[in-house]
């Protein structure tokens, strides 16, 4: 990795940037149901996520148009919170990183 | 069966084991596939597979784990976007992938829970670091022939469409950018293939 760095961080230190990888498996299809639940889990999660961000990026529109009372702004705020913190714990779960909830729609692109 | 590598328009064959088949005014670079499984290692070799290729040719990178029967199925394959690939080719021509990732300084942090920080403060959050974002992509995307922001949890993901002989500006620039927003840690790598330009509708 380290020769294809161009400009590291000015500290010098990578190790944030730096993430355990783990084995994408076989290049055959895996039928066994624990892979085929965390695959429904993972295409359950993306829609959820995609709705999440939706929502939160349609939030932060309408405050910083300032068209919100601060009440209405500290109630959406702990709304997308708690739904942040809850995926979060579902996507331990099941072993799932913020980069598995999306989906690739050929020529469409990405979902999120 | 055949692991395609990549889409060029060069009719210069690639060295044994690999093989290129052309098809019409495009060339489809293969490798003999393999049942290894797919780790960082043999993520490695297939970059450096592709780099060694793209130092010859312009091409576009093929989706990692496309296999197909032989050199005909692969032809059959491309055949239907002949045309989209061909002007997806011309978009990367002379040009190389350059990454940036910026962490905020919360990154390393775990996320407050819902009781340590009020709905606001969350929210204002959120705002920072989107304004975080476009503060160090802007200037970068106007360095670069095209680019997208990814998917990812850092403050910013994105990838850059540099021409090769731009690269050393745009990284001086990226320097620059350093300084400006010491608040992010910032790394730029590459030069890659054009893995996030190989689609039409990116940039």
């Amino acid at each position: 990795m380290k020769d294809k760095v161009l400009a590291g961080p000015l500290g010098g230190d990578l190790d944030p940037f730096a993430k355990p990888t783990r084995s994408i498996g076989s290049r055959r299809f895996d039928a066994d149901p624990e892979s085929l639940e965390r695959g429904l889990a993972q295409l359950v999660l993306t829609i959820v996520e995609l709705l999440r961000q939706l929502m939160e990026r349609q939030a932060l529109r309408r405050i910083d148009g300032g068209g919100l009372t601060d009440e209405e702004v500290e109630r959406l705020g702990r709304t997308f919170m708690e739904l942040d913190a809850r995926m979060a714990e579902l996507r331990d779960q099941f072993g799932l990183d913020a980069e598995d909830l999306n989906l690739d729609l050929g020529p469409l692109g990405r979902l999120l | 069966m055949i692991e395609l590598l990549a889409i060029t328009d060069d009719a210069t064959p690639p060295d044994p084991p690999l093989g290129a088949v052309r098809c019409g005014r495009l060339s489809v670079l293969w490798a003999p596939a393999t049942e290894a499984a797919l780790d960082a290692d043999a993520l490695w070799q297939r970059e450096v597979l592709l780099e060694q290729l793209m130092e010859r040719r312009d091409l576009l990178p093929v989706r990692l784990g496309t296999l197909v029967a032989d050199e005909r199925a692969a032809c059959e394959a491309i055949a239907p976007r002949g045309e989209e690939l061909a002007r997806a080719l011309e978009r990367v021509r002379g040009a190389v992938e350059l990454s940036v990732r910026a962490l905020g300084a919360s990154d390393d942090a775990p996320s407050p829970a819902p009781g340590e920080q009020t709905g606001r403060e969350y929210l204002r959050d959120r705002l920072a670091r989107d304004a975080l974002a476009r503060e160090v992509h802007a200037p970068l995307a106007a360095a670069a022939r095209a680019s997208v922001v990814l998917d990812g949890p850092e403050v910013l993901r994105a990838a850059y469409l540099v021409d090769r002989d731009e690269v050393d500006a745009f990284v001086a620039r990226f320097r620059r950018l350093q300084h400006e927003c010491s608040s992010v840690a910032m790394v730029c790598t590459g030069p890659w293939p054009p893995y996030s330009f190989a689609e039409e509708g990116d940039a």
